[in-house]
């Protein structure tokens, strides 16, 4: 969020990693692997959910770690340490997902042995977990819900997995991706309504899952996804 | 048949995400209060959202932080940046023409000082310079008394032969 008006003191008060961030630009290395401790898993799942792969997640956390790194010296505190970070990680996300407009590649079947899936261990754990029906259900619910994903726009998704993953207000957002906060409202709100379209269909397997409701009939018309 | 207009269905994520002003949130809801469609819709958008719980989270491997510090001390090995030496035969100046580029370099640094470079003041200096002090200062700020803080350095309170 934009701070307006507070210093940089009283932000490196109010935000621990701030100070850290501010050790690390006095290139002290131990406080930047307290960073990176502290927010890759955070960035991993942010960055998979926007490049739709697991492992290349991991490749551009490490990558948005070594630009805050290399960038240390131009830090300046003016807002907090979380949105700089994701500001870094929003650019470098919307470069790759660009680039692979450029150059398709072929799409893998998230149900199957996709880059989303889990690891085998904790497939492991699931499965212990859950019945067989139950586990299909869900793996086909995270399908279906990663194609909704998939249907919108690069900014639109960034808004929400954003919101809805980083729980972050219009305000931070906007920081975030350099728009205003009226424009992040109009982002989030055709994305939610197009969410909403391709979803519909579905929620009733959702209300299954969570044991609120009864399913609809078998015969029921396929999603608009 | 949902009433809602273009507008309010602007408005539907906002108010959800509890962003809407209170006066906009009030007539939104006195329309949705009217309209079971409207109402309807609210919800699918309510339940989409919830869906977004089932996309899969996998956890970074265990090795990630020591890999990223890792490929971060390959980078940090100094780099030769200067230019080898042309091969070939060098050019050597004469005495004069050395003197003559050593004078020129001396008086172009002067009026460079002088009239263009102006250096720019870091405004997070001070920050950075007595970050140590601001780490510590909500346990400064709870001391008040600096009587009361040597108080407590005397032996009988926190005594140093506490361990012997």
């Amino acid at each position: 969020m934009a701070m307006t008006g507070e210093t940089s003191t009283q932000l490196a008060l109010r935000d621990p990693d701030i100070r850290l961030m501010l050790r690390v630009r006095n290139d002290d290395s131990a406080a930047f692997a307290e960073l990176v401790e502290l927010y890759h898993q955070r960035l991993v799942t942010i960055m998979q959910h926007l490049v739709n792969s697991a492992e290349e997640a991991e490749d551009l956390a490490q990558e948005v770690f070594l630009r805050v790194f290399r960038g240390r010296k131009k830090y300046h505190p003016r807002a907090k340490f979380s949105t700089w970070l994701f500001t870094i990680a929003n650019n470098l996300a919307l470069n790759v997902l660009r680039t692979r407009q450029r150059k398709p590649a072929i799409p893998l079947n998230v149900r199957d042995s996709g880059p989303l899936g889990p690891r085998p261990a904790e497939q492991l754990v699931l499965d212990r977990e859950r019945s067989p029906h139950d586990r299909m259900q869900q793996q086909e619910l995270a399908a279906i819900v990663q194609q909704a994903l998939g249907t919108l726009n690069e900014r639109q998704r960034v808004a929400v997995v954003l919101n809805k993953f980083e729980d972050m207000n219009y305000a931070e957002i906007a920081e975030v991706m350099e728009l205003t906060t009226k424009a992040v409202k109009s982002l989030l709100s055709r994305a939610r309504e197009n969410l909403r379209i391709a979803l519909k269909d579905y929620i009733y397997m959702e209300r299954g899952q969570a044991g609120q409701a009864e399913p609809k009939g078998a015969d029921d018309e396929e999603g608009e996804v | 048949m949902s009433t809602l207009n273009d507008d309010d269905r602007a408005n539907l994520t906002a108010y959800l995400d509890g962003e809407l002003d209170e006066e906009a949130a009030q007539a939104l809801e006195a329309k949705l209060s009217q309209d079971a469609a409207a109402r309807a819709e609210v919800e699918e958008l309510r339940q989409a959202w919830t869906m977004l719980d089932y996309l899969p989270r996998s956890s970074p491997s265990a090795t990630f932080t020591h890999r990223t510090m890792e490929k971060l001390s390959l980078e940090k090995l100094p780099v030769e940046t200067g230019k080898m030496p042309a091969a070939g035969g060098s050019v050597w100046l004469s005495p004069a023409g050395w003197a003559a580029a050593v004078a020129a370099a001396l008086a172009l640094g002067y009026v460079s000082s002088q009239h263009l470079w102006r250096p720019v003041p870091d405004p997070d200096e001070p920050l950075v310079k007595h970050l140590q002090l601001i780490e510590k200062w909500r346990a400064y700020e709870a001391v008040e008394d600096l009587e009361f803080l040597k108080a407590l350095d005397h032996p009988d309170y926190f005594g140093d032969d506490l361990g012997s």
